[in-house]
């Protein structure tokens, strides 16, 4: 059900430019006023899963006692609730007419205040796994942020103004998955933290776990933290909520990786001070901070037994030892177990309450542990089986959905949990509820509840919480270079700013004496960023410059600072691939290559310039078969009206052959020679078209697309394809209608070769502005 | 706890590991002529009635029912010590306890005093091997020591073709002196049942085979005397041009010459479309022509199914084939990657290309039509993995007395859903009933007159199998993955809470009787409560071990239980118990260093 109040914002926020990086309003008006009083984030103010309110529900009845109101609304995260307000990050639709939303509701009625779509584009995210991550709002900015499973990261105002936006895929590589596990954002100080398995370039290239720090008023990038391992280690997409404290002076995050390290990063640096690997595969759960130790649990391959999954307690490194240590991260290991359970569990996160903690296993166990001595208390089984909901203590009471949509209101003590209340919920439940104001909330893959009183609770509400205060810095030691990854194209700059950092990481305040710029020396002895910082501070790339990467580095005195800068073309833009020089040999095959352009993400080792047909081509790498799909991004995110063109081949026998095609303005458009059509898609869930086309293998094709949008937001996605040599067809072989067009995107290419029967080719790239069209109206 | 019984509720997510696991079939041990290709060859080295378990379902009809005697009615499986070895004094019925890997679901199969089972590599400690393997091992019966092992490097290909950890998912069949087995590497593979121990057959390059680093060959290991002896493999991915989907798991069928393989073709990565719609989902091989010299894959290869399966794959392709006759009539039934149950003529025959195919017989859609469109308008299609949406079959249709018993399902990760539990003539290919469980991936018994199969729910079902009535219904309130063995008047069954519930087939059954069936049963806090249509009853205390017997393995029991030879075989993820009444444990264990087996013979180099 769409209300018209959306269909209206929906327009409007078409109408807004989410330009990257850019800055639309800053939220300095609301700055002065009262910090916002509410649940701001899924695991609380005391990032454990507690809540200090009183007075809530013992016990409920749908349509009966307590039952407040519910709405249709699909969800699989937790609500925020603020000034009257429920904030809901969930998904409407089915198939097609799927789109995440941020519906804004008034907490006694359930009635919708707004609503903002957030449509979904080129994710792997499937069987509408959608809204995991829950947001989490700032009540010093009065913002909130949230990560769409496109892999946009949003910053809103409190009525749905879009902030800033970055297109974390486009922008640094970062992987989608099936599963759509997604992290929730978290705020600490002045940045608010996104995470995600990246493929950028450079030292970024590689598969990693990585969180993402950016100035939560600007979106301007602050650091990237690479903390973990890569491959075999990181096994899994991770959604861990981050947790922050203070630790030797610094205030630093710990959290679980998709590499199944625990790992303790310097939240205001990025740099991590020590890890702990346990496993082969993700910890998705939510580390706790219990007296000095950490405890966390997981449900993947140990490392040091047969057994699958652990929960276990981590004595926290004193000062000392990072003081001697030779080089960070320290690494945390068996030594540093103070205890461990044979509890497992995957998603999960428990629930601390004093030294009491309460985990559901993968089975629908509930687990009450002490974890100061280690040792389980009680199990209780509730259901079968358990996914992502955790749950949520308050008021002497668990609250804990399962996840076919079971609902228990348990009182714990050290004897076992008494039986508050049972119900059964519509739909799945995978969000852990959240409690605010005498009600508690849960959403289901159907529904929003909220139980409780509409008379509110607030002489029971938990007092406000103080920002966590920094103290004095200590000496500059450091430069950082904000934004520490700048994206450009030729013609455009970006103001840089420089500000000293003490030892600890902590900022002292912009640097006023005169920054030296210069550029790192690359891998061949030189400095490769085709762009400088020029005498106004702001860092330019020449109309004229050749797209690259590179480091630049700012220097005051003796102390300096880096930054990541990636130059990516505009169009007209072109490559033959014949200035390659293959000086690189195959290991598997002998054959000579090259890497493709430094500035491509997302595809280093899955494309190799390689001799075909007597022609430099860009030929599908085949020897590694999780590489064998290959979604690679050019261009810049905010370009539009172009169209692509290029050659395109597949190999291939009777038993199959291979998919190659180009992408354009977040649609991709290829040849499937396995099923004989030109498909047009954007999540193919999401968005799909297709044309019969009979894809001859070893047959070199010529590719011409282009995306049209009109004012209304609704576009053509056009593409012919024919035999490379003959004329070009007059008429376009598909003209697919998108009610919701994707207005603007990165150009690049899409390849699929599962077997090296199946390699596939492309060359002669082309990109430029996209001719008018006779009568399109666009 | 209240629970639903015709649930609808989908699971997503899932992080999971997706699995399959016992579909797998295992071949064929042959039945008294049941071989149209060769029937002198298919009674070799196979008693007519068996009491071993040779392949998937013990015949090649699949049905999960085993001849034994005096099996124990309930066991006690031990304390797991520190070195993961478990302490056989603190057993009771079990006669030795083997450690396997990490993850176990390869279904155990027992022939000649020998047991093949498939796990991983974990725990294992062989210096040559680091890291995620396959596994096949063969496991002596007697003492639990293990003979030999199959060591089978990784896809490398992740989540998308070989899943971390999965290990061999397919049951080995025993067929002579011949193991086949379908490896994670999506092969047909056959192994010597001697291993190396007598020299090495065959294949000769099992140091180069077993040292890939994903597809990349690196420098061979050293072949030792405790590896695997391969005969031949059949690459069906590079051959056939199959992508295995999460996992290859299924177990081949052996008829005469014939190996029949499923191949796990399945949808892309991200489940979002086939990228191989033209390669096959159930492939002929010639088992002798593979022996002879010089034999090419195109040798190998004798038939296909030509039925165009592979285009209607909703997700994967990990059943396994089963073998009967009709009127002496030889007949090959293929649970449909698509929900569709289909019959071949095992006998491939040549199509205008050359190319041998499969006639096929019949087909009957095992998914009611609800569960395919909304309101039954093919207009409103129903999104697949959603939980009121269509299934594949996952499960192995069991050929008995002339009509086909199947039922569909999907992935674990895809959590709960609609299912359909259907009786088929095997004549004709009509439905005779359906029972609607939830969605589910055991084979079913039967046995008796009666139909017992298990849903993914956790539901364990016992029907009319000549109606499809149901007379009772008990819930475990576990997932299950596993299928029911009914032998020695006994259902066993393991479910995701570790627990084997052990069922009386006559105690129940007259139950249904007294109270008025169906009778929905439930195991509560020692009690045993009973709700027929007429009647409930409460039973406790001594009382319930005339219905019911549960034993608490602690961890999750994935594994089909099978039994040979009066021992009842039931496996967690991570040890193979052996079990049998009064019996005195073999040797009693010695805590050994790591992770070890009971006593290997090859423990020095693990």
């Amino acid at each position: 059900m769409r209300t018209l109040l959306s269909i209206l914002l929906r327009t409007l926020g078409a109408c807004v430019s989410l330009a990257v990086i850019a800055c639309v309003s800053t939220p300095t008006s609301a700055e002065n006023s009262e910090a916002l009083h509410g649940w701001l984030q899924w695991r609380g103010p005391d990032q454990n899963g507690t809540s200090a309110e009183t007075n809530l529900p013992d016990t409920w009845e749908i349509g009966g006692e307590n039952h407040l109101w519910d709405i249709e609304l699909q969800g699989r995260g937790t609500p925020l609730i603020a000034e009257g307000r429920v904030y809901s990050w969930g998904y409407r639709g089915e198939l097609f007419d799927l789109r995440e939303v941020l519906v804004c509701l008034d907490e006694n009625t359930g009635e919708v205040i707004w609503e903002r779509e957030f449509p979904d584009f080129l994710s792997e995210t499937i069987y509408n796994r959608y809204s995991i991550g829950s947001p989490v709002i700032d009540a010093e900015t009065r913002s909130i942020y949230l990560n769409a499973s496109s892999g946009e990261i949003y910053c809103l105002s409190l009525d749905g103004e879009v902030r800033w936006v970055h297109s974390m895929q486009e922008e640094f590589g970062r992987n989608t998955y099936p599963n759509g596990r997604i992290g929730a954002p978290t705020i600490e100080g002045d940045l608010v933290v996104f995470r995600g398995v990246t493929n950028n370039w450079g030292a970024h290239g590689p598969p990693r776990d990585r969180l993402y720090a950016f100035d939560k008023r600007t979106g301007e990038s602050i650091w990237v933290a690479t903390p973990g391992q890569g491959p075999p280690f990181l096994k899994d997409s991770c959604f861990a909520t981050p947790v922050y404290d203070w630790w030797d002076g610094r205030r630093v995050l710990y959290t679980g990786l998709g590499s199944g390290a625990i790992v303790c990063v310097n939240a205001w640096t990025g740099e991590t001070l020590w890890r702990s690997q346990q496993i082969i595969g993700g910890i998705n759960s939510s580390v706790l901070l219990h007296d000095g130790k950490l405890i966390a649990v997981h449900g993947r391959q140990n490392l040091d037994t047969t057994e699958t999954g652990r929960m276990l307690a981590l004595k926290l490194p004193s000062s000392k030892r990072l003081e001697q240590a030779e080089s960070l991260p320290l690494d945390i290991g068996k030594k540093d177990e103070v205890w461990r359970l044979p509890i497992s569990m995957f998603t999960s996160s428990p629930v601390l309450v004093d030294d009491r903690l309460y985990q559901v296993d993968h089975t629908g166990e509930l687990h009450c542990v002490d974890v100061t001595k280690g040792v389980e208390l009680w199990t209780k089984k509730l259901g079968p089986q358990q996914i992502h909901a955790s749950p949520l203590y308050a008021d002497g009471k668990l609250y804990v959905p399962l996840n076919e949509g079971e609902f228990w209101i348990l009182r714990p003590s050290d004897e076992g949990a008494e039986e508050l209340a049972f119900l059964e919920l519509e739909g799945n439940a995978l969000g852990t509820p959240a409690a605010w104001n005498g009600k508690v909330y849960v959403h289901t893959t159907k529904r929003l509840y909220c139980f409780g009183s509409k008379d509110g609770n607030a002489d029971n509400l938990p007092p406000v919480r103080k920002p966590v205060a920094y103290g004095k810095p200590g000496k500059a030691a450091a430069l950082q270079v904000v934004p520490t990854e700048v994206l450009l194209r030729p013609g455009e700059s970006v103001p840089m700013k420089v500000y000293a950092i003490d030892g600890n990481g902590q900022r002292i305040g912009p640097v006023a004496a005169p920054v030296v710029w210069d550029g790192v020396p690359g891998p061949g002895g030189k400095p490769t960023l085709t762009a400088s910082v020029k005498a106004s501070g702001a860092l330019a790339v020449p109309a004229d410059a050749k797209p690259s990467v590179g480091v630049g580095r700012a220097t005051v005195g003796e102390v300096t600072g880096t930054f990541r800068g990636r130059v990516v073309p505009s169009y007209p833009y072109e490559e033959d691939f014949e200035s390659f020089e293959l000086k690189a040999t195959n290991p598997v095959d002998g054959v000579s290559f090259a890497h493709p352009p430094s500035f491509w993400i997302m595809g280093r080792v899955k494309w190799e310039v390689r001799e075909r047909d007597g022609s430099k081509v860009l030929a599908k790498t085949t020897d590694n078969l999780i590489h064998h799909r290959v979604m690679t991004f050019i261009g810049h995110p905010e370009d539009s009206g172009y169209e692509v063109l290029a050659d395109v081949m597949t190999d291939g026998n009777r038993r199959g052959a291979g998919e190659v095609g180009v992408i354009n303005q977040r649609y991709i458009i290829k040849l499937l020679g396995n099923h004989d059509l030109l498909e047009v898609s954007s999540n193919i869930e999401r968005y799909r078209a297709t044309v019969p086309f009979e894809v001859k293998a070893k047959q070199w094709y010529r590719m011409r697309t282009r995306v049209d949008v009109a004012d209304d937001g609704s576009g053509v996605i056009r593409a012919k394809v024919w035999k490379r040599g003959d004329d070009e067809p007059s008429d376009w072989m598909i003209e697919a209608e998108h009610p919701t067009a994707h207005p603007h995107g990165s150009f690049g290419v899409f390849g699929l070769s599962p077997q090296p029967s199946q390699r596939v080719y492309i060359d002669n790239i082309e990109v430029r502005e996209a001719p008018a069209m006779k009568g399109s109206g666009s | 706890m209240k629970r639903k019984t015709t649930i609808l509720k989908i699971t997503t997510i899932a992080p999971a590991i997706a699995l399959l696991t016992f579909l797998a079939p295992a071949f064929a041990v042959p039945l008294e002529a049941t071989d149209p290709a060769a029937p002198a060859a298919v009674t070799e080295n196979a008693p007519a009635k068996t009491t071993e378990w040779r392949q998937w379902g013990r015949t090649p009809e699949r049905n999960m029912v085993g001849f034994a005697d005096n099996l124990p009615e309930t066991f006690e499986p031990g304390e797991i010590q520190d070195d993961e070895s478990v302490d056989l004094s603190t057993t009771e019925n079990v006669l030795w306890v083997t450690k396997l890997g990490s993850q176990t679901y390869g279904n155990p199969t027992i022939a000649d005093g020998r047991i093949y089972i498939g796990t991983n590599n974990q725990g294992r400690n062989d210096p040559r091997f680091p890291g995620d393997y396959g596994v096949v091992t063969c496991i002596d019966a007697a003492t639990g020591k293990k003979h030999w092992e199959l060591t089978i490097p990784k896809l490398g290909s992740g989540k998308v073709g070989d899943w971390e950890f999965l290990g061999v998912c397919s049951s080995p069949a025993v067929f002579g002196d011949r193991v086949y087995v379908i490896t994670n590497r999506c092969e047909v593979i056959a192994l010597d049942v001697n291993g190396m121990a007598d020299g090495n057959q065959g294949l000769q390059d099992e140091g180069q085979y077993m040292s890939y680093k994903g597809i990349t060959p690196q420098p061979p290991v050293d072949v030792k005397p405790t590896d695997a002896d391969i005969i031949w493999r059949y690459d069906m991915r590079l051959e056939l041009g199959i992508y295995p989907h999460n996992i290859t798991s299924s177990s081949v069928l052996v008829v005469g010459d014939y190996i029949y393989a499923s191949t796990s073709n399945g949808v892309t990565y991200n489940h979002k479309g086939i990228p191989s719609p033209k390669a096959p989902s159930m492939v002929v091989l010639d088992r002798k022509a593979a022996e002879k010299e010089g034999a090419t894959a195109d040798d190998i290869l004798v038939g296909e199914e030509a039925s165009g399966l592979s285009k209607k794959i909703l997700h994967c392709n990990w059943t396994s084939p089963t073998y009967g006759e009709v009127d002496g009539k030889p007949i090959l039934i293929f649970g449909g990657p698509d929900g569709v149950t289909y019959a071949f003529d095992p006998k491939p025959v040549p199509d205008e290309e050359g190319f041998g195919v499969l006639t096929q017989l019949w087909s009957l859609d095992c998914n009611p039509k609800e569960y395919r469109f909304r309101d039954g308008d093919p207009e409103k299609p129903i999104k697949y993995a959603t939980a009121p949406g269509p299934s594949e079959i996952i499960s192995t249709p069991v050929f008995h007395d002339g009509r086909v018993y199947v039922a569909i399902g999907q992935d674990p990760e895809h959590g709960e859903g609609v299912g359909c539990f259907t009786c088929i003539d095997a004549k004709t290919g009509k439905k005779l009933w359906e029972y609607r469980i939830n969605r589910t991936i055991s084979t079913p018994s039967i046995a008796d007159g009666l139909a017992y199969i298990a849903d993914y729910s956790g539901f364990l079902y016992c029907l009319d199998a000549e109606d499809g009535t149901l007379y009772w219904k008990y819930d475990t309130v576990a997932p299950i993955w596993g299928s029911t063995l009914v032998a020695d008047g006994k259902v066993y069954l393991g479910n995701e809470d570790g627990l084997l519930t052990v069922m009386h087939t006559a105690a129940t059954r007259k139950l249904a009787d007294e109270l008025g069936a169906p009778v929905e049963i439930e195991y509560r806090r020692g009690k045993l409560t009973a709700i027929g249509s007429k009647e409930e009853r409460e039973i406790s205390g001594e009382a319930v071990h005339e219905y019911f017997n549960e034993v608490d393995f602690g961890h999750a029991v994935y594994l089909s239980p099978i039994v040979a030879n009066d021992t009842l075989y039931v496996g967690t993820m991570t040890h193979l118990f052996a079990t049998r009444e009064g019996a005195e444990p073999v040797g009693m264990q010695k805590k050994s260093g790591g992770a070890g087996s009971t006593g290997s013979e090859s423990a020095g180099e693990r």
